[in-house]
């Protein structure tokens, strides 16, 4: 469904992505793994268009987004539930996660989405009238995803879900990832948690200073010497 | 008036110092509308709020989005030099003639007890009170409201939501002139004005947002009524022409002592 083809991004002078490509099929979960720097984060931020690629192609369904506005890039299906949440702190929890339908693709069903999301997050309702800045991480988590997937996305991008959360919370946030994709939502992933994403992720590509250098199914990374010691420590 | 500033710095981050020529115009309208086809001051807004607020989104279309993310003096005097296109505006169509409107309800007064109200001064208090009423249940009840805080708190994300940031823009911008027009349009009902008018009610505006805190409207709310309060004490201990002092003093004091506003002196203590 995303065919990314030999993507170069920058900041100013500074080269950041070298070529990279990579393609998620629908129905998947796929992550993406790489030491700190790598650019994965980078990588989301130019698929929905915040950074400018200077070369290469991006396709969605055979469509172009190279070079189409973020805006567009949200309506035509694809959720960035971006590093560090980016909840707007000064409002509510509630007005956090409705902004996320405000897209044109949800509009129509927002209240039927807002209680879909309520149904997997019913920490966020009891907490909808909070302020987003008061709300401790795991909660905040919740709420990135559930303005994400407020824009009915078919393609929801989770970066770095699990940063800084405490281990049983990060057991309930790979639950509800896997819950997300059953029902039916591609899934692309970036995790430092390696063994967790591996756990739900059926493919992955691992970055490195911003070159896809190990591509394969979930079980052909976990054999893999690279990620075993790079990632795994064995 | 101060709203309109607000609304404009919250979201754009861009003091416009236009408004004073937004706030003029709106004045010179009415009258205009009045003198020339005698339609009554009082539904001068109905033109004025839609006209203002198209000219205000094309202008941030056309002038303002080219400046927006360079240096703060770029738009500043950008935005200067456009006040000084609009009072030469007015003073090629209209004179430097000060100008007023006179209706009977204009003149027409309410006893309450032994003190003596304009009406045109209740009625001015209540459009304003009312204006406030609807902004802020633009920006907390629909969604394009949502939209425009969440450009002003975080920009990226709001991007990554999904939200056209330059339409938000540009819409904010015709609101700000907008509400700017309409405070033009009811101050003509109480002062006689000239092309120059609104020049020191900007230094008041900014005092009021100042002292109530850059984005937030209770807060604007309220630094109008601080300043209010603080100028009619002032003026019983010292000569009326040194009013306008008050604006300053009060301006540096806050700044020194709550350089975050109102606002931001009551969330710290919530946070304590
Ligand atoms: N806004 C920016 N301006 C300049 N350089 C940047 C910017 N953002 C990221 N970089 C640089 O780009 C490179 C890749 O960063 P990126 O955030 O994509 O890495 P990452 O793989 O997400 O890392 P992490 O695991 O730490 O989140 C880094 O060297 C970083 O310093
Ligand atoms: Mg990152």
């Amino acid at each position: 469904m995303l065919e990314i083809r030999d993507l170069v991004v920058g900041y100013g002078d500074v080269g950041v992505l070298w070529e990279c490509s990579l393609h998620i099929e629908r129905g998947e979960v796929v992550t993406l793994l790489g030491a700190n720097g790598a650019g994965k984060t980078t990588l989301m931020r130019a698929i929905s268009r915040i950074v400018e690629s200077s070369s290469g192609t991006m396709t969605l369904d055979g469509i172009d987004i190279t070079k189409a506005p973020s805006q567009d890039v949200v309506n035509a299906g694809i959720a960035h539930v971006p590093e560090g949440r980016k909840l707007w702190p000064e409002m509510t929890v509630e007005e956090n996660v409705l902004l996320g339908a405000y897209p044109k693709r949800a509009r129509a069903a927002t209240y039927e989405t807002l209680e879909e999301v309520y149904a997997l997050f019913p920490r966020i309702k009891e907490r909808r009238k909070q302020i987003a800045g008061t709300l401790s991480g795991g909660e905040q988590q919740m709420v990135a995803i559930g303005r994400g997937l407020m824009s009915l996305p078919e393609l929801l991008m989770l970066d770095e879900p699990s940063l800084g959360l405490a281990p049983i919370i990060v057991g309930e946030l790979f639950e509800s990832i896997r819950a997300i994709n059953a029902r039916g939502t591609t899934v692309l992933l970036v995790e430092q948690n390696v063994m967790g994403a591996l756990q739900v992720a059926t493919r992955g590509y691992v970055l490195e200073t911003g070159r896809v250098v190990t591509t394969g199914t979930r079980a052909e990374l976990l054999a893999s010497d690279e990620i075993q010691k790079a990632y795994l420590g064995l | 008036m101060s709203y309109g500033l607000a609304l404009i710095y919250g979201v754009l981050k861009v003091i416009n110092l236009a408004n004073a020529g937004f706030l003029m115009l709106g004045a010179y309208v009415t009258w205009w509308m009045w003198s020339t086809w005698h339609v009554e001051p009082l539904l001068a807004p109905l033109v004025i709020v839609p006209l203002f607020f198209g000219v205000g989104f094309l202008i941030e279309k056309f002038l303002v989005r080219r400046v927006l993310g360079q240096e703060p003096i770029v738009s500043l005097l950008l935005l200067f030099g456009l006040w000084l296109v609009l009072q030469n505006l007015a003073y090629t169509l209209f004179t430097g003639d000060t100008r007023s409107i006179e209706t009977p309800f204009i003149d027409s007064s309410v006893h309450l007890g032994p003190i003596q109200i304009a009406w045109p001064r209740i009625y001015v208090f209540v459009a304003g009170v009312l204006a406030l009423v609807a902004l802020q249940t633009l920006l907390t009840r629909t969604q394009l409201g949502r939209a425009i805080r969440a450009v002003a708190q975080d920009r990226d994300a709001a991007k990554i939501t999904g939200i056209d940031v330059d339409r938000v823009m540009g819409i904010a911008f015709g609101l700000g002139i907008a509400l700017t027009g309409f405070a033009g349009s009811l101050l003509s009902l109480l002062f006689s004005f000239n092309p120059d008018f609104g020049r020191t009610l900007l230094l008041k505006s900014f005092c009021i947002i100042v002292l109530g805190g850059l984005d937030s409207f209770v807060g604007v709310a309220f630094g109008a009524l601080a300043l209010a309060l603080a100028e009619a004490f002032g003026v019983r201990y010292m000569a009326a022409s040194l009013q306008n002092l008050i604006s300053f003093v009060v301006l540096v004091v806050v700044l020194v002592a709550f350089p975050k506003g109102i606002a931001g002196m009551i969330r710290s203590l919530r946070r304590a």
